[in-house]
C-alpha cells in the first residue's frame, strides 16, 4: 500500500483502477460464484427464465423478474462512500391476484424458490373472491439493450476528481465574507437492470441518476442569523457528473454552477435590499417563477393524474386525488384554462424519471395528461390501463400502459410512479422578471414550497412573496404564503413563458405501503395568475 | 474454486434472518481475510418483510422479501475505508475487505477517537422487548385470512377498504476483530440483537367518495394487534363521517383522540435537544442572561398542563423499545415541568464531565385521567371530535406552531351530543398552547407508530401510549375539500 493520493491523481490509468475498486459482488450461474459480468451476458438470461419457469411450473398465468445491480456513490468533500446491492424480484399473477418474492442471492437455485414463493403468495390470496386483472397489451421486447447516454460516467471518473470538485465549491463559496456551503454533498447512482416477462420480452438497461444537495449558507452579523440559499439546478437528474461539472446544461443551469452560486447570492442581496412591508392578506394576481410552477404542477395534476391513486389503491397511504371519478372525468374535466397544456414522458434527455422500458417491459410513450385545460388521460401500467378501457373506447384511443412502473431496485415490488412531467410552454416571450415588468398591480412568488391536502386538490404555498407595483417588485413580505385550489388555480393561468424559460427541476416523491422513494422531473416556466389568495401562515384563528 | 457455493448463504425459510451463529461466523470469515494488522469491524444485519396489501376490497399485493446487508470497516494505518455489500460467499467476502482496505490508504474516511475519560459508564444494554415468536410465526395464509376478515366486514356494507398488514423480523450484530469474544465490548460494539414489528391500519371509504375511515395500530408483537377491532372503528368512523357539512374555521374545544394526541406529541419530540436552547434557539429558551453571557433553558419550569407527565422505560413490555447502550428510565416532561432534554456525547464531555449521550425521545408514556371520550363529547357544549391529523409542518421553530390537516373523521359536538360529521380543516396551532388548554384526560392507549427498520439510517418512528384529550380554543385557519 505505498500508493498515495498524489500519484493516483496523476496517473489516468490508477485513477481508473480505482474508480472500479469496490466491486465485491459475485453471481452464480451454475455451482460457483464469479465476478459479476456486465448486465448484457446472455447467461444473465437463463438465470431471469428459471425464475419465470418455476413461476409458470407453480401455475402463474403471467410473472415476471428482475434482476438489479445498483451501485450507489456518495461523495463527500473529504471522502467517499460506495454501496453495491445485488437484488432480484419475481412477480407473479394467479386467478387475479399478485404475488411477490424477493432477495439478494442470483444462483439458479434461489431464483427457481422466488418464483415458486411469488406464486405462493399470490395462492394464499386467490383463495377469496375473485379479483379480474386484465393486462394491457404490449409488444414483445426481444434482448432490448439499452444505456442511459451520460457525458461523464460518474463510476468512470477517479472519486478524488469528484471530492476536489466539491471542495473547490467550498473555498470559491468561502471568498465572500460570512458565506459558506452549509451543504455540499453529491450522489451518483448506477443501476444495472435485467427485466424478463413470460409474454416473451427480455431487456437489459444501465441508466444513472446523478443529483446534489447543495446550500449556501449566509450569516448575516448584525442579526446573529443564517439564511439557507438551496440551488436546485443540482436536483435529481437522469445525467451523469455532467450536473456539477458541465459549463452550461439545457434547461437546468445556463451558466457555470460556480457563477450560478454568484448569481443565487446576488438576488438574495437584492431580494434583501427591498423594504418590508406589514401583509395585505387577500386576493392578488401573482407571478409564479419556474421552480414554483414546476412544484404547483408536480403537488397538483402530477400526483392527481396518478390512476392508481384516482382510483382509491393509495387510499391507506398518501390518500386520493381530486380527480375522483377517472372513468367519467376522462376527455370531460377542464383541469384548468385552455393554456394548460400538460404531458407526461419518461424519454426526456436528462430527466430523472427517463428509461427505455418500464418495470413491465413496456416502452414509455409521450402522452398528454391535460390538453388545453381538458384532462385526457393517467399514468398508467399494464394493469391499471386496463380499468379505463371503457373510457378509452369511448375517445377511441387505444388500451395501453404508458410505462409508469417502476420501484427503486428488484427488492421492491414495481408499481406506477410518477414519469417526468412538461408543461407546454406559452407565447410569453419574457421571464420572471419580464413577466412583473408587465404588472402594474400584484404579487411575485419565488421558490414557493408546498403543503398539498391528501386529495391534491388545495394547498398552501410557502416562499418568497414580493409587492408588485407598476412593473416593479417594490416591498417583500418575509411571512407570507398563499392558499389555493388545484383547478381553481389552472383555471386562473393568465400567461406562461415561452419555450425558451422552461426549466427542469428533479423531484422525489413517495408511495405505496411499504414505502418506495422514486425520482422524476418537472419541466416548467414562468407564469402569471390572477387572484391568488395570500395570506399570514404564522396567525391563528 | 469448488466448495466456494457452499459458502452463499441464504435466508431460507425456517430461518429467514440471520441467526447469532451466522453473523458470528460471517464476521469471523471477514477478519480472516484481513491483510495486514489494523482493526476490522462488521455490521451484519438481515431482514425479513411478510407484507400484504389491499385496496377495493381485494388484496392487490402480498410479499415476501428478504434482504442482507453487511458493512465493512477496515483500518489501515491511520485510515478507515468503509464499503458494503448484501453478498455473502467467501469470494464476495475477501473482495468486500479488498476493497475497504484500497479504500481506507487512498480515501479515508476521516476518523475521530471516541474520547476514554472522563471514563466509558457501563456500556450494559437494557434488556427490552422486541421480538415476539407470534409475529414471526404468522403465514402468508393466516395472513391473506386475517385480511379477508378485515375487508368483509366493510365489503358487506358496500364500502372501500383500503390498507395493510406488515410482519417484519431483523437481526443486526455489529463485531469487532479486536474485541469479538472478549469480555469487554465497547459501546458501539452491537451484540446480537433480533427484532420483529408487527403493523396493521386501514381506511374505510364510502363508494362516492363521502366519507372516510382509519384505525391502525403496531406493535412487536402481533398477538397485541386487535385488528379485528381496527376493521370495526375503521368502518364505524367511515360511515360516521359520510356527506360532511362545512364549517367556520375559526377556534374550537377540540376533542383529540389518542392518535391526534400523539401526533401532536411528535412535533415537541422533534425539539428535545438540550444543545440548541443554550444557542438561544429553539422553544426551551427562556431568555439571555446578559450578566453570565449565557441562554437560559427552560429546564426545570412548567412548560405544560400539570397533568401531563411523558416518560420512558427501555423496560415496558409494551413499548418496544429498541436497547441502546445507556439507555435508562427517564421522565421528559414531570407533572408539566421540563425535566429533561437530550444530548450528544459532545455536550456531555464539555458541560457535565460525563462520557455519553443520552439519546432522545425514543418511545413513551404519556400520562392521562379517567375521562372517556364518550363523558368528554356529553360534556362539550360545542366543540369538535378528532380522528386523527394528516401532513404536519412545523412553522416557527420558537412556539412550535405549526399547520396540518384532519383526517379520517371529524365530527361537531353540540350540547353533549355527536352532531353533524364535519368536511376536514386545516389547523394552525402550537402543541405547547393545545397542552396547556387541557380540560380533561382520558386513558392511555397504544397508538399506530410503526417502527421503520430502525437499523437503516432512517428516523424510526418511536412507539407510545398516549391518552385522548380534551382541549379548548384550538385554531383551525381554512377548511380543505379533501376527504
Amino acid at each position: 500500500m505505498s500508493l498515495n493520493r498524489r500519484l493516483f491523481l496523476k496517473s489516468g490509468v490508477a485513477a481508473a483502477a480505482l474508480a472500479a475498486i469496490p466491486r465485491p459482488l459475485y453471481a452464480q450461474f451454475d455451482g460457483a460464484p464469479e465476478p459479476l459480468p456486465p448486465i448484457e451476458d446472455p447467461r444473465l438470461a437463463s438465470l431471469a427464465a428459471r425464475a419465470l419457469d418455476a413461476a409458470r411450473g407453480a401455475g402463474a398465468t403471467y410473472a415476471d423478474v428482475r434482476l438489479t445491480h445498483t451501485r450507489t456513490r456518495r461523495f463527500f468533500p473529504l471522502f467517499t462512500y460506495d454501496d453495491e446491492d445485488m437484488e432480484v424480484g419475481v412477480r407473479a399473477l394467479l386467478d387475479g391476484y399478485w404475488g411477490f418474492a424477493s432477495g439478494p442471492v442470483w444462483s439458479p437455485d434461489e431464483m427457481a424458490r422466488l418464483g415458486r414463493e411469488a406464486v405462493h403468495q399470490a395462492k394464499t390470496n386467490a383463495l377469496g373472491k375473485p379479483r379480474l386483472v386484465t393486462l394491457a397489451p404490449a409488444p414483445v421486447v426481444k434482448n432490448g439493450s439499452w444505456t442511459m447516454p451520460v457525458q461523464i460516467d460518474p463510476f468512470e471518473i477517479s472519486p478524488f476528481e469528484v471530492q476536489d470538485h466539491l471542495a473547490s465549491l467550498d473555498i470559491f463559496t468561502r471568498r465572500t465574507p460570512n458565506v459558506g456551503l452549509t451543504k455540499n454533498v453529491a450522489q451518483s447512482t448506477m443501476q444495472e437492470k435485467a427485466f424478463a416477462s413470460t409474454s416473451g420480452s427480455y431487456c437489459t438497461q444501465r441508466s444513472y441518476l446523478t443529483m446534489g444537495d447543495l446550500v449556501v449558507g449566509v450569516y448575516l452579523p448584525k442579526t446573529k442569523q443564517q439564511t439557507d440559499l438551496a440551488l436546485d439546478c443540482v436536483s435529481a437528474a437522469g445525467l451523469g457528473w455532467e450536473l456539477y461539472a458541465a459549463p452550461t446544461l439545457p434547461r437546468v443551469r445556463v451558466h457555470s454552477l460556480r457563477d450560478e452560486i454568484l448569481l443565487r447570492l446576488e438576488e438574495a442581496k437584492q431580494d434583501a435590499m427591498l423594504p418590508v412591508k406589514a401583509l395585505d392578506v387577500g386576493r392578488f394576481d401573482a407571478v409564479l417563477d419556474d421552480s414554483s410552477m414546476a412544484g404547483l404542477l408536480d403537488g397538483t395534476i402530477g400526483h392527481a393524474t396518478e390512476l392508481d391513486r384516482a382510483m382509491g389503491f393509495e387510499a391507506n397511504a398518501g390518500g386520493t386525488s381530486y380527480i375522483n371519478d377517472p372513468i367519467g372525468m376522462l376527455g370531460t374535466y377542464q383541469a384548468g384554462a385552455p393554456l394548460l397544456s400538460v404531458s407526461a414522458n419518461r424519454s426526456e434527455a436528462g430527466g430523472a424519471a427517463t428509461t427505455k422500458w418500464d418495470d413491465e417491459g413496456v416502452a414509455p410513450d409521450d402522452f398528454p395528461l391535460v390538453k388545453d385545460g381538458m384532462l385526457v388521460d393517467f399514468q398508467t401500467t399494464r394493469e391499471s390501463a386496463s380499468w379505463l378501457s371503457d373510457a378509452y373506447a369511448r375517445h377511441h384511443a387505444p388500451v395501453r400502459s404508458h410505462g409508469c412502473a417502476s420501484a427503486p431496485s428488484g427488492v421492491d415490488a414495481p408499481m406506477q410512479h410518477v414519469p417526468n412531467l412538461a408543461l407546454a410552454p406559452g407565447r410569453e416571450a419574457s421571464d420572471f422578471d419580464g413577466l412583473v415588468s408587465g404588472m402594474t398591480d400584484g404579487i411575485a412568488i419565488k421558490r414557493a414550497s408546498l403543503d398539498m391536502d391528501f386529495q391534491n386538490g388545495s394547498g398552501l404555498g410557502l416562499g418568497s412573496v414580493f409587492e408588485v407595483k407598476k412593473g416593479k417588485r417594490v416591498a417583500r413580505y418575509p411571512s407570507a404564503g398563499f392558499l389555493f385550489r388545484s383547478t381553481e388555480l389552472w383555471k386562473s393561468l393568465l400567461s406562461i413563458s415561452n419555450a425558451a424559460q422552461l426549466r427542469r427541476i428533479g423531484f422525489d416523491a413517495q408511495k405505496g405501503e411499504p414505502p418506495q422513494t422514486c425520482y422524476h422531473s418537472v419541466t416548467a416556466a414562468p407564469a402569471v395568475v390572477k387572484q391568488l389568495t395570500l395570506i399570514d401562515p404564522l396567525r391563528k384563528a | 474454486m469448488s466448495g466456494r457455493g457452499d459458502r452463499l448463504i441464504r435466508l431460507a425459510d425456517d430461518a429467514r434472518i440471520l441467526s447469532q451463529g451466522d453473523c458470528e461466523a460471517i464476521a469471523k470469515r471477514v477478519f480472516a481475510f484481513a491483510s495486514g494488522p489494523g482493526e476490522t469491524i462488521v455490521n451484519v444485519m438481515s431482514w425479513w418483510n411478510g407484507e400484504l396489501r389491499w385496496a377495493r376490497n381485494r388484496t392487490t399485493l402480498a410479499s415476501d422479501r428478504r434482504d442482507i446487508r453487511l458493512e465493512i470497516w477496515r483500518d489501515v494505518g491511520v485510515g478507515r475505508g468503509n464499503v458494503s455489500t448484501n453478498q455473502l460467499d467467501d469470494v464476495s467476502l475477501q473482495d468486500a475487505v479488498r476493497a475497504a482496505e484500497r479504500s481506507a490508504s487512498l480515501a479515508p474516511m476521516v476518523r475521530r477517537p471516541t474520547p476514554t475519560h472522563p471514563p466509558l459508564p457501563d456500556p450494559e444494554r437494557p434488556k427490552t422487548a422486541i421480538w415476539s415468536d407470534a409475529t414471526y410465526a404468522v403465514t402468508p395464509e393466516s395472513r391473506g385470512e386475517a385480511a379477508r376478515a378485515l375487508i368483509a366486514p366493510a365489503e358487506a356494507k358496500g364500502m372501500q377498504s383500503a390498507g395493510y398488514l406488515e410482519m417484519r423480523a431483523g437481526s443486526r450484530a455489529r463485531l469487532s476483530s479486536v474485541r469479538m469474544g472478549t469480555t469487554t465490548p465497547a459501546p458501539w460494539d452491537v451484540p446480537y440483537t433480533a427484532w420483529t414489528q408487527a403493523q396493521c391500519s386501514m381506511t374505510v371509504r364510502d363508494a362516492e367518495g363521502s366519507g372516510s375511515g382509519w384505525a391502525g395500530l403496531s406493535s412487536y408483537d402481533w398477538s397485541h394487534i386487535d385488528a379485528a377491532a381496527l376493521a370495526a372503528r375503521a368502518l364505524d368512523k367511515c360511515v360516521a363521517s359520510q356527506h360532511p357539512v362545512t364549517l367556520e374555521p375559526g377556534r374550537y374545544t377540540v376533542i383529540l383522540e389518542p392518535q391526534a394526541v400523539c401526533e401532536l406529541v411528535s412535533i415537541i419530540a422533534t425539539s428535545m435537544y438540550r444543545e440548541t436552547p443554550e444557542f438561544g434557539i429553539g422553544p426551551w429558551v427562556l431568555g439571555r442572561d446578559d450578566v453570565l453571557g449565557l441562554w437560559r433553558t427552560k429546564l426545570g419550569l412548567k412548560v405544560l398542563d400539570e397533568r401531563i407527565t411523558i416518560s420512558h422505560d427501555p423496560a415496558d413490555p409494551l413499548l418496544g423499545i429498541f436497547p441502546e447502550p445507556w439507555m435508562e428510565p427517564l421522565t421528559w416532561f414531570d407533572k408539566g415541568v421540563l425535566t429533561n432534554l437530550s444530548f450528544l456525547r459532545d455536550y456531555a464531555l464539555e458541560k457535565l464531565n460525563v462520557n455519553a449521550p443520552r439519546r432522545g425521545l425514543t418511545g413513551y408514556r404519556m400520562s392521562g385521567g379517567q375521562t372517556s371520550v364518550e363523558e368528554m363529547i356529553s360534556s362539550t357544549t360545542r366543540g369538535l371530535l378528532i380522528s386523527h391529523f394528516s401532513n404536519i409542518r412545523l412553522l416557527d421553530a420558537t412556539s412550535l406552531l405549526s399547520t396540518g390537516l384532519t383526517r379520517d373523521g371529524l365530527w361537531l359536538i353540540e350540547h353533549g351530543k355527536i352532531s353533524k360529521s364535519v368536511k376536514n380543516l386545516r389547523f394552525t396551532e402550537s402543541p405547547l398552547f393545545a397542552f396547556n388548554s387541557i380540560e380533561q384526560m382520558g386513558v392511555p392507549v397504544p397508538v399506530f407508530r410503526p417502527v421503520k427498520n430502525p437499523y437503516t439510517q432512517e428516523e424510526p418512528l418511536t412507539p407510545a401510549i398516549v391518552p385522548p384529550i380534551k382541549s379548548r380554543d384550538f385554531s383551525f385557519t381554512s377548511t380543505i375539500d379533501a376527504i
